[in-house]
């Protein structure tokens, strides 16, 4: 650095999809998650961060890939099906750009979607379909810096066997080993819940930081010298960043974010609806049914009906990107400078936002970071992004503080995932951590392997139910019939495992069915709840 | 359901599982306590059988089934030195209650049992100990980074306090939100949003209006290892040698020059449509 800057910025993104994978399918909608996230999201941010690279730009990035994301990265069947969406998306895009040819407000789109589905596939090609290698290539550059996350994104507070929080950490670190080359230096608390004790199980299980929402450390124990602006040591003397609101509140914001610019592109216009119903079924659900596909040629316009949407401006909508992005930094510093009167030493700001923020929902979130770090490198001297463990490593000392019980949800604490439509699932998911870690325990010298295999399937269903998304999906009220029959097959099956072992009656048969079928973690080793 | 004495299982019958019923009930007689935030737990229990009939028999119906909630805070509780304790009564059928402590950043622990006519309280299960999450900054101030009332309050404010509790900053909420609002709005209540491109057409008068567009579907066969073009553009076949293309049908004569060659170049065959369009 050539001079010593004001303050640092610490972007963290984090990504996450539930594990949905249904090879019983030749086509799934629920599928579509992560074929979405792919093309919108995580492809549009690889593209930016190697171009970044190429140009000698530097930045600084930490993202959460979830053990689960991870997984699906790694999976030959969710891979090829994922190709075989990309190549749809691109024979529609083709068509698109031939029947928009006379229409001057549409074609510049057109082209544009052309352009970067191609670029998708090329990208996804070049990584063998693998995008795990994408990531790890980047991280082994030191400019991204990848966190693990709870296996299965289990809520851990809303556990009540220490044993299962534990498992929920340990397999995800072996997990990240396997893919990452290395193990994690820092977690992504599902949902930021956190509470005190979990700290501890993080330090034996060598996780050195974690995230934590504000007020876990406006309200922390003693009181925080420094509030959100520097990172403190629990007890256990693992280091927890805490959410700056202000940063959150400038891109989240309904009302003021910046998402929601009449420029940017509208979600809820998309061709799918739109188009003539043969010219589209081709890309659609083998079931036919009308639903979003991806091109959208209409800006979000202002507070009109959908019919009264205005066409896409592509150039328009990255003027805008880059203006939001020279905002953004523009309020960092006026941010860092304003917090040197209060602070004595250089502020940290964290920044932590959903990755599938970026791309899928905001369109132009992913042109937005892109002009951020080059604005960043190119234009000022105040802020330097900057990873976790780089800002541990030049400033190992920091205050001692016990954080709150405290998430990122939606009132701050545990309710969106504990409430009238979701509570009945945890009297079972307790009872199966329960069994889970007595047969575990049971059998832990066990060299049946046919009975490893059924405990190492129990512990897989186990940790599928345990999925936060599903109590989460079944709180906003959006595809609830999936997590509810999600959270139910995986509790049946895991029952019916519980009981084979108990009783020595495995039915490989089925075994074998249900491991080709719920094939997360293909090494687990179910002596993690033992 | 499923119950632990079922002894063999066939293909058929795990396979059945799926479509089975959840466990009701795992024969235990327990209760659980959880955080919700710091003014609320949740506490869900199960009676097995055996208690049930127990209770029956020694106390008949005459009791209440009670949640007797303690307040547990910085003791080691033995069922008798609690700060203080509340009742709250639930139904025979009741098997989880949203509980409201009346104080924040305290332990709590939860008796199930019967309260009878006499007063007498019998236990039927004992649940864990629960601190909620804690409200509100900490009293506690740090020797080695202290720090002045006046400083702290301007770091908690910096720090974002007012916004706590708010943080909806969920995309999957507002995007929901987005969608809501904009269905509010008269002009979205149309069943599928199938207007044709944009139109070109418009004849507004002052309530009765008309749009109006063409478009123009280009279709046929060959071989399906030819190579065909329209005008300057090669159009991928489809596996059966098909193809098809839509366009927008402007005014003005359009030419469609379509051309088959075969796979070694060797032969080609050559359609030229002309379509115009005026608008009155």
């Amino acid at each position: 650095m050539p001079m010593k800057p004001k303050g640092y910025w610490c972007l963290v993104l984090h990504a996450h999809l539930p594990y949905v994978r249904h090879p019983e399918y030749d086509d799934f909608l629920e599928e579509d998650w992560f074929y979405e996230g792919v093309v919108e999201t995580y492809i549009p941010l690889l593209t930016i961060f190697e171009k970044f690279l190429e140009e000698g730009i530097d930045f600084r990035v930490t993202m959460s890939i979830t053990p689960p994301l991870a997984n699906m990265f790694c999976d030959e069947l969710l891979q090829k099906r994922c190709l075989r969406y990309i190549n749809s998306l691109c024979e529609l895009a083709e068509k698109e750009t031939w029947r928009n040819r006379y229409i001057p407000e549409f074609l510049e789109t057109a082209k544009m979607y052309e352009a970067k589905l191609k670029n998708a596939r090329r990208m996804f090609e070049k990584y063998h379909c693998n995008l795990i290698t994408a990531f790890r290539n980047l991280q082994d550059t030191g400019k991204l810096e990848i966190v693990t996350c709870c296996a299965t994104h289990g809520f851990l507070p809303l556990k009540v066997h220490e044993k299962a929080v534990r498992a929920q950490v340990r397999i995800a670190r072996e997990d990240y080993q396997e893919k990452f080359g290395r193990p994690p230096r820092g977690i992504w608390l599902s949902e930021c819940a956190y509470t005190p004790g979990i700290d501890q199980i993080l330090k034996e299980e060598k996780i050195s930081y974690f995230f934590l929402e504000s007020h876990g450390i406006i309200y922390g124990t003693p009181r925080p010298k420094y509030g959100v602006f520097a990172p403190v040591y629990c007890p256990s003397g693992v280091a927890a960043f805490a959410r700056d609101m202000e940063t959150a509140h400038q891109v989240w914001s309904a009302e003021t974010g910046y998402p929601g610019d009449p420029n940017y592109r509208e979600f809820y216009r998309d061709v799918g609806y739109d188009l003539d119903y043969d010219y589209i079924k081709p890309h659609l659900h083998s079931d036919g049914v009308r639903r979003n596909v991806g091109i959208k040629y209409y800006r979000i316009t202002g507070k009109v009906g959908l019919n009264d949407k205005q066409p896409y401006n592509p150039q328009w909508a990255l003027d805008k990107a880059a203006s939001h992005a020279g905002n953004f930094m523009f309020n960092r510093e006026q941010q860092i400078k304003h917090l040197h009167g209060y602070i004595s030493k250089e502020p940290l700001i964290v920044s932590m936002y959903d990755a599938e923020l970026y791309g899928h929902w905001w369109y132009e979130g992913p042109d937005f970071i892109n002009y951020l770090f080059r604005k960043i490198f190119y234009d000022q001297k105040t802020i330097v992004p900057i990873t976790p463990s780089e800002y541990l490593e030049k400033f190992p000392k920091n205050q001692v503080i016990s954080p709150a019980a405290s998430s990122w949800g939606d009132k701050g604490y545990y309710e969106v995932w504990l409430n009238g439509t979701n509570d009945w699932i945890y009297r079972h998911l307790h009872k199966m951590a329960e069994r889970m870690i007595e047969i575990a325990e049971n059998n832990s010298n066990t060299t049946d392997s046919l009975k490893v295999r059924a405990l190492n399937q129990a512990a897989r269903e186990l940790l599928l139910a345990q999925s936060s998304d599903w109590a989460f999906i079944m709180t906003t009220k959006t595809m609830v019939e999936y997590a509810e029959k999600r959270t139910r097959e995986h509790i049946l099956e895991f029952t019916s495992l519980y009981e084979q072992v108990k009783n020595s009656t495995i039915d490989e048969g089925h075994l074998r069915w249900l491991e080709g079928k719920d094939n997360i973690f293909p090494n687990i080793d179910f002596k993690a709840f033992a | 359901m499923v119950s632990s004495t079922s002894g063999k299982n066939t293909t058929r019958a795990v396979r059945s599982t799926v479509q089975n019923e959840l466990p009701k009930n795992y024969g235990d007689t327990k209760i659980v306590l959880m955080p919700r935030d710091p003014f609320w737990s949740y506490a869900y229990w199960e009676i097995n059988r055996e208690t049930r009939d127990k209770l029956k028999k020694e106390h008949g119906n005459k009791g209440k089934l009670t949640l007797r909630v303690y307040d547990v805070t910085d003791i080691d509780f033995n069922g008798s030195n609690a700060h203080k304790h509340f009742d709250i009564y639930v139904s025979e059928e009741a098997e989880n209650w949203y509980i409201n402590v009346p104080e924040v950043n305290r332990a709590w622990c939860v008796d199930l049992g019967l309260l009878l006519p006499d007063g007498r309280f019998i236990l039927i299960a004992r649940s864990n100990f629960l601190s909620l999450p804690r409200h509100g900054v900490s009293s506690v101030t740090d020797e080695h980074w202290a720090i002045l009332q006046k400083e702290f309050e301007k770091m908690v404010k910096l720090s974002g306090i007012d916004k706590i509790g708010q943080s909806s900053f969920d995309v999957s909420r507002l995007m929901k939100e987005r969608w809501e609002q904009l269905m509010s709005m008269p002009s979205s209540h149309v069943s599928s949003f199938n207007r044709p491109v944009e139109a070109h057409v418009v004849k507004e008068g002052k309530n009765f209006w008309l749009r109006a567009d063409t478009e123009l579907i280009v279709y046929g066969t060959t071989e399906s290892d030819a190579k065909l073009t329209i005008g300057d553009k090669e159009v991928k076949l489809n596996p059966d040698g098909s193809f098809s293309l839509r366009m927008h049908l402007h005014d003005g004569e359009i030419p469609l020059p379509i051309k088959a060659t075969s796979k070694d170049g060797s032969m080609s065959k050559k359609i030229t449509f002309k379509v115009t369009r005026t608008t009155k």
